[in-house]
């Protein structure tokens, strides 16, 4: 008994000694302490380029690898990283090449030299991770190191000026070719050991998806130039209302990514606390399977979707579901990108037209009320999407020309279920790759790929598969054109004719376009010029 | 009849009798029961790898839809799935005998560092919480006793009853409203500072608790502290809520017994009979219970650690298995099967010590 009463009292000793010296000086230098904190819910696949393809490990690479182009704060201008230029070859336009700058060396002090650069495009294709960004690369027939500072593409296309960009993604981190393996993915510890980074951070510690400690790497040299602040750490977490709490508490410095709407509005009215918002480039959207997708005939499925296109009111989702942290979406090309338009506003206006939507069903001859099975994702594309659909839903039905089946499947099967033809109407959302009206159209228009035989688009529509109804050669074309015309005026002219042509056919729903938001506290400087059209949060412009 | 019930002690512990020969009671207990631990871990590792059989493939399920038929068995060579299952069998056991745990599909890491990492977080609320459901069930436990059917008792059975019943996130979420708006945190094991420097500690536990006292600084043991409150409490008046009624129903017994009753006529006061006679043999089947909330408790941590953000066993596990990792659940259900194993192990070996007539 006196024993069990001691054990316990020198517990309770212990925990209150514990609490009481909480506010007591450190006994041992700490190391210079977290530096500044950025808290987020995006989780790392994987640090090396050839495991991830996906917002939270890019937000890693962006810090700690050099490309051989960049996009500097607030601009979405290619400029040279790693590289001293790149330019496509005057003689054969289907080569890019790329002069390095000298003297170039990983944080390990192995030379970053043109063969780390073509390695690194090499082994993300060679390796082909399921979760890797192999696919951005279908452009690149090849790669290699012509000198020690001279890297040659060789592509699908002549003057295809997308691909610039791709080298900006997820695919255009550089590795050491000496700590990467060729043929697997490096585990992060691995990675991390290896040091193989020559971007303007390193990584000091690292517990994957807990904490992750950045220092300033003093031999980068490159498009962002000296980082602000010497030491950033990010905090990840699981659950938004954590990541909310200790913003409240100014526990971390900066919040970014991925706070509710709710949340949003009670952070910007508590004292300390900004809410900087930035270009968005997000997309929500509804996917028709045109195979599956109610009506009797393509006229008919055409006239089912162009009256949705006139029932739905953008507005009322974009101020009562995300109290304005999305914007309406007129276009699959988001306002803001070059080549913009407003295609849907154009055809069918910014508020729901009853009569027009009624005149598409009754020429084509379709009986309403018509039933649609509505999927959606409840857990994938933020907290907000039940509340969204459920708008989505009451909309269509208060034209009283449609009758609305919702239904919900987490993502682990939603992701499986929609590419294999499961839902005939549902939900998706869009982050680009790079900023560029291309990707937003290219990877939902491509044609049926006889070669790989599955469909080019990765929504699995069945928009423009070869040899079916929906085949759509014009369209193949006037995207053919936009992405291998150097000229800007005539670019924007094609892509504004594709847009008109999405409008009018309407495989997809273009709802919302997202903005991209962060938290920071009073005092934390940097973090509006990083939210811009490149989706690029750079450590380099913070300080506080 | 109850647990506590069950397990009410029937009289005073007795004194061990002397044998001649061969070893003491203690001892053929201990190596009966420690005889007894390897079947036992071995059916729990077996079934863990015949569950994950059953469930189907689980290369299939972690990254089907987005690999091709080819890269899928390509994959499932790798990881050796495409073997006889008896030859799996054998691979996975004799992997658990090299620490072995496999490796992750979809994030490429070693099993056997999520578990020495997480695992030792799982441990560490697991251990304050058993702290705060002491704190909790056995004082209170006794203050019931002592007012039998009187308002403070009734009182506390309900409380009993309310903190056993409540779902622990539920708990939890409440806890974190209530105190955040104070700067109490909210989730994390420590401060982004604390976290951070006692990852230089050498050796590096990965309890933090210990890496603070190792590291020496109080600041640093009092974050460590502070950020421990929140999550055990939630979890721990799960099982303070059972022994509480355990040590109530069981004092109240010990109470009737011959010896109590002896020693009430030998003029001993009520206060000295409660805390010095009937308090220990009352304490026996806590202890013994103890045993079996081991495994309610890392039931219950899963949801704890998921709340706070307490990334430990449980937080992975939950997150392996949105994934669909199979693989990386195989590994961490098998070690936490191996950890209920041997803490009940310990448990026995515990209740042999403090009440001698379970040796016999």
């Amino acid at each position: 008994m006196k024993n069990f009463r001691r054990g316990t009292a020198l517990v309770a000793a212990t925990a209150l000694a514990g609490l009481a010296l909480a506010a007591c000086g450190s006994g041992k230098d700490s190391g210079g302490g977290a530096g500044l904190i950025v808290g987020t819910t995006d989780k790392v696949v994987s640090i090396d380029p050839a495991g991830s393809y996906d917002n939270g490990s890019l937000n890693v690479q962006t810090q700690v690898y050099q490309y051989l182009l960049n996009f500097p704060a607030g601009s979405t201008e290619l400029t040279p990283d790693a590289a001293e230029k790149c330019e496509f070859d005057a003689k054969d336009a289907t080569k890019y090449v790329c002069t390095l700058k000298s003297g170039l060396k990983f944080a390990n002090g192995n030379d970053l030299t043109a063969s780390d650069v073509a390695f690194s495009y090499k082994r993300i294709v060679d390796i082909a991770d399921p979760n890797g960004p192999a696919p951005l690369l279908g452009a690149m027939k090849s790669v290699e190191a012509t000198d020690d500072t001279t890297v040659t593409f060789t592509l699908a296309a002549p003057n295809d000026v997308t691909f610039p960009q791709i080298l900006v993604t997820s695919a255009g981190p550089i590795v050491d070719e000496d700590t990467y393996p060729a043929d697997k993915v490096l585990d992060d510890d691995a990675a991390v050991k290896a040091n193989g980074f020559s971007g303007p951070y390193t990584i000091t510690k690292y517990s994957k998806n807990q904490l992750a400690e950045f220092k300033a790497n003093p031999d980068y040299d490159g498009t962002y130039g000296k980082p602000k602040t010497d030491k950033v750490t990010m905090k990840y977490y699981a659950k938004a209302e954590n990541l909310k709490l200790d913003i409240k508490n100014k526990d971390i410095d900066v919040a970014y990514r991925s706070l509710t709407p709710t949340d949003l509005a009670d952070l910007e009215k508590t004292d300390g606390l900004k809410v900087e918002v930035g270009a968005g480039g997000e997309l929500r959207y509804i996917t028709f399977n045109l195979n599956k997708m109610p009506g009797d005939d393509a006229d008919q499925k055409l006239a089912i979707r162009k009256a949705m296109a006139s029932s739905i009111n953008r507005e009322e989702l974009s101020t009562e579901v995300y109290k304005g942290t999305y914007t309406p979406a007129y276009s699959m090309v988001p306002d803001g990108q070059a080549g913009a338009t407003e295609a849907f506003k154009d055809a069918y206006g910014d508020a729901p037209d009853k009569a027009a939507a009624e005149k598409f069903l009754t020429d084509a001859g379709v009986k309403t009320p018509v039933t649609i099975a509505l999927q959606y994702n409840p857990d994938h594309y933020g907290s907000s999407s039940a509340e969204e659909y459920a708008a989505v839903k009451r909309q269509l039905e208060a034209t009283g020309l449609f009758k609305i089946n919702l239904q919900s499947t987490e993502w682990v099967t939603y992701s499986e279920e929609y590419p294999a033809d499961t839902y005939p109407v549902f939900q998706l959302g869009w982050f680009p790759d790079f900023p560029d009206a291309d990707n937003y159209l290219s990877p939902f228009l491509t044609p049926y790929d006889t070669e790989k035989k599955k469909s080019g688009n990765f929504t699995n529509s069945h928009y423009n598969d070869e040899a079916t109804e929906f085949a759509d050669p014009t369209m193949t074309k006037l995207l053919d054109d936009e992405r291998t015309d150097g000229d800007q005026a005539s670019r924007e002219a094609t892509l504004a004719e594709i847009q008109t042509r999405l409008a009018d056919l309407v495989p997809y729903l273009p709802l919302l376009t997202g903005t991209s938001v962060a938290v920071a506290v009073d005092g934390v400087d940097g973090v509006k010029e990083t939210l811009d059209a490149s989706f690029k949060f750079r450590f380099t412009s913070l300080s506080k | 009849m109850t647990t506590a019930e069950i397990m009410a002690p029937t009289g005073p512990p007795e004194a061990e009798p002397r044998r001649r020969g061969g070893p003491s009671p203690l001892t053929r207990y201990l190596l009966v029961r420690a005889a007894l631990l390897v079947p036992m871990v071995w059916v729990l590792v077996t079934m863990v790898f015949l569950l994950m059989r059953v469930i189907g493939d689980p290369i299939q399920a972690a990254l089907g839809g987005r690999l091709s038929p080819q890269q899928i068995a390509e994959r499932k060579a790798e990881a050796g799935l495409d073997r006889p299952i008896l030859t799996q069998y054998w691979e996975y056991l004799s992997g658990l005998f090299r620490g072995d745990f496999g490796t992750t599909l979809t994030d490429n890491r070693q099993v056997s560092t999520i578990l020495v990492e997480n695992g030792a977080a799982t441990l560490e609320l697991a251990f304050w919480s058993l702290i705060v459901a002491f704190a909790i069930g056995i004082p209170l436990g006794r203050l019931a006793a002592r007012y039998r059917d009187r308002l403070p008792d009734v009182m506390l059975r309900l409380f009993a009853i309310l903190v056993y019943a409540a779902p622990v996130f539920f708990v939890g979420l409440l806890l974190k409203l209530a105190f955040s708006p104070f700067g109490w945190p909210s989730s994390g094991r420590a401060s982004v500072n604390t976290e951070l420097t006692l990852q230089d500690v050498n050796p590096h536990t990965h309890i933090m608790i210990l890496d603070a006292i190792l590291w020496g600084d109080p600041a640093m043991i009092g974050d460590v502290l502070k950020h421990a409150m929140l999550p055990a409490i939630a979890l721990g008046l799960l099982t303070g809520g059972v022994f509480l009624r355990l040590v109530r129903v069981n004092l109240l017994q010990t109470m009737r017994m011959d010896y109590v009753t002896a020693a009430r006529a030998r003029g001993v006061s009520e206060r000295r009979v409660l805390n010095k006679h009937a308090f220990r043999n009352a304490l026996v089947p806590v202890v013994t219970v103890m045993g079996l909330q081991i495994a309610l408790l890392l039931g219950g941590a899963i949801l704890t650690e998921t709340t706070f953000e307490w990334k430990g066993l449980g937080y992975q596990l939950a997150e392996y298995l949105i994934k669909r990792d199979f693989l990386a659940v195989q590994g961490i259900v098998t070690l936490i099967a191996i950890i209920v194993g041997v803490t009940s192990f310990l448990i026995d070996v515990i209740v042999a010590f403090v009440d001698p007539r379970v040796r016999f």
